[in-house]
């Protein structure tokens, strides 16, 4: 079985090869991976993955460069460049303004950046139900009976209650 | 005479367009409608903001964000044709409990808004309800807002100042002849001119 110590990585001798700096692994990138990433360290994706990525305990980052289609287990992820695919977080997804991102979150919280390009699906933990106070049955108007006044000032319905 | 939102920072633009404390009655009657559906699905078709994610996702059961506005922009910046962006509107028939359209109808010409508006009635799911805003003539601007849900419903306006769209200033009355599939609910004005109208597909 081969195995590599954390110190080998840690000064890089040999390019286009993941690099761990002090806790956290770089795919560069000019590196493409296509299968199944596990870890226990964070890790930094500037190159291309394609597959699954498990990192149950650890912060996955999509850098600027980084272009990842896989389904996505981690404790954090933050995107900021590209990722299709799915993605579970038992913590925090961050979405930056230059991510583009087509998938579905699930995460404990979120947040997301002015000018993302998102397609998503978004699952959170769900707050304490917070029920709209009622302001009463929505009135519904045949649409065959048009109104000569459908609008009233704010606070106030239609009847102007 | 509308300022630019670049010279107002958050609270004078609120201040400024009137918004500040507006509380959102068509959101409230929308959220009425949502906790009613059992496992409801709501899709907001954008501009991307962090404050409505976490506000929608937390109250529904699954939130979906296909944020158009950024589409159309892109598009529009490369010169492509426009109606591109309703390939990303790719949802399933009767799909939603509610659509959040803001304001991307003003975005649109007409041929475009007919196929929002054709789009979003096929997706929603009979009952499910669609909130559409649109500016008044004193608040209307080219640059692009997106319509920020603070706490108790209170609305307020955030540039999105990486968005260049044309603005088309549609009155009330369009907005009621273009909805012309979905049964009005709903309608409200606040000043000074900032309307907002809840549909409900029949």
């Amino acid at each position: 079985m081969l195995k590599k110590s954390k110190k080998a990585n840690a000064e890089p001798k040999v390019s286009n090869s993941p690099v761990t700096m002090v806790d956290r692994t770089i795919i560069g990138d000019q590196i493409y991976i296509e299968g199944t990433i596990r870890g226990e360290e964070d890790l930094l994706i500037e190159g291309s993955v394609k597959g699954s990525i498990e990192m149950k305990a650890n912060h996955l980052t999509v850098g600027s460069k980084g272009q990842v289609e896989a389904e996505v287990r981690a404790a954090n992820v933050t995107i900021s460049g590209k990722l299709e695919g799915n993605i579970s977080a038992t913590g925090r997804v961050e979405i930056t303004k230059a991510a583009d991102f087509n998938g579905e979150i699930k995460a404990k919280s979120i947040s997301v950046e002015d000018g993302a390009y998102l397609k998503a699906v978004i699952e959170l933990e769900r707050e304490p139900t917070q029920k709209a106070v009622p302001l009463g049955k929505p009135e519904v108007k045949s649409p065959s009976v048009p109104t000569k006044e459908p609008l009233t000032l704010a606070g106030k319905d239609s009847k102007g209650n | 005479m509308a300022a630019s939102a670049r010279d107002l920072n958050q609270r004078d633009l609120n201040q400024h367009f009137g918004l500040e404390g507006y509380s959102s009655n068509v959101l409230k009657l929308f959220m009425e409608h949502l906790d009613q559906q059992p496992q409801s699905r709501l899709l907001d078709v954008g501009p991307v903001c962090q404050e409505n994610i976490r506000f929608f996702a937390s109250r529904v059961w699954k939130h979906y964000v296909c944020d158009l506005f950024i589409r159309l922009d892109r598009y529009l910046r490369k010169g492509d044709p426009v109606y591109q962006i309703w390939k990303d509107l790719d949802y399933q028939p009767e799909s939603f409990d509610g659509i959040l359209v803001w304001e991307l109808a003003d975005r649109l010409d007409e041929q475009d808004v007919n196929r929002l508006v054709t789009l979003c009635h096929s997706i929603l799911k009979p009952g499910g309800m669609a909130v559409v805003m649109v500016m008044g003539d004193q608040i209307a601007s080219s640059e692009t807002r997106s319509f920020v849900v603070g706490q108790n419903y209170r609305i307020y306006l955030r540039p999105q100042l990486h968005l260049d769209l044309p603005l088309r200033g549609r009155q009330n009355r369009d907005v009621l002849s273009m909805m012309t599939p979905f049964i009005p609910a709903k309608s409200f004005i606040c000043r000074p001119g900032f309307m907002e109208f809840l549909f409900r597909r029949g």
